[in-house]
């Protein structure tokens, strides 16, 4: 039952769109590709093929490996804290406690500020707050900037991320929560289940669309943190708080080395997909219908 | 009933509070606000009745872009393109690279677009790595002769126009010495590493606790710090270049190398009495000025770039503040232990590949204009503020910072070295350094650590 005029249909709805899309997303990446196997260092006019030649440059750099290790140890943190933190707090603002959809904005409102805004309330936060709360009551855990600490720097990062991402993941379980069935809870209910019962067997597996939405959203966010990064640590102390994404731009734009730095981030890429999409996968099987 | 008087009260609760941390101008501790409106702009008068320079008429009415990547200037060199646009007809757009861009990345970007700038503000580095591809041979310029000693060369031609000169080494507030030490204070009395001490020692006696500010920056630590290694080798860019390949080669061992040490020697000095030494890395640069303008502390490592923030921590431009040098031993006839490095840092290259030779020519007329024209010199030390690399030049800047730069240049205490290193070591170092600075590294892991970056390049 196709219409004839599909061609127009499609020229006109999505062609705008699809060029777009071509012209920022897949022309550059494949592009980009393209660079992984050249010389080019951003400047000279020819680009000399190489090879896989880059690709040697990643392995023998250590750093990106410990920055991408850093970076698995931060997306394991962020994750799992926001989505539990997001999911109940949600249930909670679900519940018709008074003032819920004043917390509800509230909790949203970090959301809507940028990444680099951020990070630089919150500098100001760790290293001139915390420390003046330290000085006048003695408290050795704001004795010292936490940003001068490997550990506490690392901490300090993922606090923030899970303040910025959690408003977000709430509002989306907050949505799920609201379209769970009363018909089915009451059920649950006379059935007997109640607590942890009901929240395993009924909430859970209803919540599941909400939840592989959420933990794709945290999972790439995560992974490709770079603002967060840059306005409040940029890497300090010493280096040990630089993610994968930031040793990408570092490697690029810094020392110079185009090729390489393209290549770790086509690396990150693919791990960031394999690892989203084997989540979607996963969760999606779990996903039940009322 | 009562949800509803909640939801109607918050707004307007809210609004009362916002409206009221506005009005009273809320801040969280910081000194003074850059952008306050209410400050004076002190605006340094110019004299336009003397005029010699010759402009080709040719050339009015073409458009050029120079793209600015020294931000504190940008406003006056909108003015000096102002006053050039009415003497010659060549309008200057002068472009920002906006707070924590890259110079270098931004003209890379401009030129992969097709779009470069006429002429571009860059550091040394910058111009090197782009010099022969991208930019205009210079060389035949008449302003080169006014710029002997300060000229990069690039295989034996200039690319590029030396702006201006920067210095460094250990700026002192002269009021708060003397203050503390109740006698008067002359920095040339001190000429030995053993009379820095001596001299910090004495402060603390007298009550100021730790004299030192040092900044934790990487580029702090890794290029201004870090760079005297290869820059006191014999006081020459050439000699830091030495230097630098010898490292590189491997003929030269770190571990022995004297500069070296000494250069760490100086740097435990500072990390003694460093004003942060309970937490270095959570020092604050802006909280530097403010305790140097304050007297807090009696010394900051830094460069005449930090004039703007002292005074805007409360400095006046006729305090006395000036350089000592960054003392390597205990021997006088050493030229470290006499002299500041000074030597000229931003440099302007104009572009030879796709600028019409016109626009070319007016940028090329546009920085003899700065060098010749008496306007043109008055407006890069009055206006920019700049210790100017020219010695046809007869003005003198009038912040104490550059003022002492500027005599010490006169009067050859001043070593014009500035190594060139690549892109990133001001990073990868900058957080050895770091890492020395509180103690998570000892001498021998440092000195690993720069051996290793330069092993690493090609």
């Amino acid at each position: 039952m196709r219409s004839k005029n599909n061609g127009k249909d499609f020229c006109m709805f999505a062609l705008p769109g699809m060029f777009c899309f071509f012209a920022v997303v897949i022309i550059p990446f494949v592009y980009g590709v393209y660079l992984t196997l050249t010389d080019w260092n951003g400047v000279s006019k020819v680009k000399n093929f190489i090879g896989l030649k880059n690709f040697g440059g990643v392995m023998q750099d250590g750093q990106f490996w410990t920055s991408l290790l850093l970076t698995f140890k931060y997306v394991i943190f962020v994750v799992l804290i926001v989505n539990v933190l997001a999911f109940g707090i949600a249930y909670l603002l679900t519940r018709g406690i008074k003032g819920q959809n004043f917390f509800r904005a509230g909790f949203f409102t970090p959301n809507l500020i940028g990444g680099i805004v951020l990070g630089y309330i919150w500098q100001f936060v760790f290293s001139r707050v915390f420390v003046n709360i330290g000085e006048s009551t003695g408290w050795k855990l704001f004795e010292v900037s936490w940003l001068s600490d490997p550990t506490n720097a690392f901490i300090a990062l993922v606090v923030v991320s899970v303040w910025q991402l959690s408003g977000y993941m709430i509002l989306i379980y907050v949505a799920g929560f609201m379209g769970l069935s009363e018909d089915v809870m009451e059920a649950a209910s006379i059935d007997g289940a109640s607590g942890f019962v009901k929240l395993k067997n009924i909430i859970m597996p209803l919540m599941m669309s909400s939840i592989t939405i959420c933990l794709f959203l945290t999972l790439s966010r995560a992974f490709m943190v770079y603002d967060v990064n840059l306005s409040l640590t940029a890497g300090a102390p010493y280096g040990t708080t630089e993610m994968a994404a930031m040793h990408v731009y570092e490697k690029a734009f810094t020392s110079r080395q185009f090729g390489v730095g393209q290549a770790e981030a086509l690396i990150l890429f693919i791990i960031v997909a394999v690892i989203s999409g084997l989540q979607v996968y996963l969760t999606k099987k779990q996903e039940v219908e009322a | 009933m009562r949800k509803k008087l909640v939801t109607k009260a918050v707004p307007p609760v809210l609004a009362a509070v916002l409206l009221t941390t506005m009005l009273t101008g809320c801040r969280f501790g910081f000194a003074s606000d850059p952008d306050d409106p209410n400050e004076e702009e002190k605006e340094v008068p110019i004299d336009t009745s003397v005029d010699t320079f010759e402009y080709d008429s040719s050339l009015s009415g073409t458009n050029i872009t120079l793209l600015n990547s020294k931000a504190e200037i940008q406003v006056a060199l909108e003015k000096m393109g102002a006053e050039y646009e009415k003497k010659s007809g060549v309008h200057v757009e002068v472009m920002p690279v906006t707070d924590g861009d890259s110079p270098y990345t931004k003209v890379v970007s401009l030129y992969n677009s097709g779009t470069p700038p006429t002429a571009s503000i860059l550091d040394t580095t910058d111009v090197i790595a782009l010099a022969e591809e991208k930019a205009a041979d210079l060389t035949e310029e008449p302003w080169v002769e006014e710029a002997e000693g300060y000229i990069t060369e690039v295989n034996g031609k200039v690319y590029s126009f030396p702006l201006c000169i920067e210095g460094r080494g250990i700026i002192y507030n002269k009021a708060v010495i003397e203050e503390m030490l109740g006698e008067s204070f002359d920095a040339d009395s001190v000429t030995t590493q053993a009379d820095f001490l001596k001299l910090l020692d004495r402060l603390v006696d007298a009550g100021m606790e730790k004299p030192v500010s040092m900044a934790k920056e990487d580029w702090s630590l890794g290029a201004h710090q870090l760079q005297y290694i290869y820059e006191t080798y014999e006081g020459t860019s050439e000699g830091a270049q030495e230097v630098i390949e010898k490292i590189k080669a491997g003929k030269l061992d770190l571990a022995s190398y004297d500069r070296l040490s000494e250069f760490l020697d100086t740097f435990d000095i500072l990390k003694k009495y460093n004003v942060a030494k309970g937490d270095p890395l959570g020092a604050d640069y802006d909280e530097m000025a403010i305790d140097l303008a304050d007297g807090k502390t009696a010394f900051w490592f830094n460069g005449n770039w930090a004039w703007p923030n002292i005074s805007e921590a409360g400095a006046e431009e006729e305090d006395e503040y000036g350089f000592l040098p960054y003392f390597l031993n205990d021997d006088e006839d050493d030229f470290v232990n006499q002299q500041i490095q000074a030597s000229p840092s931003k440099q302007v290259m104009l572009d030879g590949q796709i600028a019409t030779e016109k626009e070319q020519k007016a940028a090329k007329e546009f920085l003899n204009w700065i060098v010749f024209s008496e306007i043109g010199q008055q407006m890069l030390v009055k206006t920019c503020n700049i210790i100017p690399p020219f010695q046809n030049n007869p003005y003198e800047p009038s912040d104490p910072l550059s003022a002492d730069i500027y005599q010490k240049v006169h009067e050859g205490k001043a070593f014009n070295a500035s190594a060139i290193v690549p892109n990133d070591h001001w990073a990868v170092l900058g957080a050895a350094m770091q890492k020395y600075l509180v103690d998570r590294s000892d001498r021998e892991e440092l000195t690993e650590s720069i051996q290793e970056y330069w092993d690493e390049q090609e």
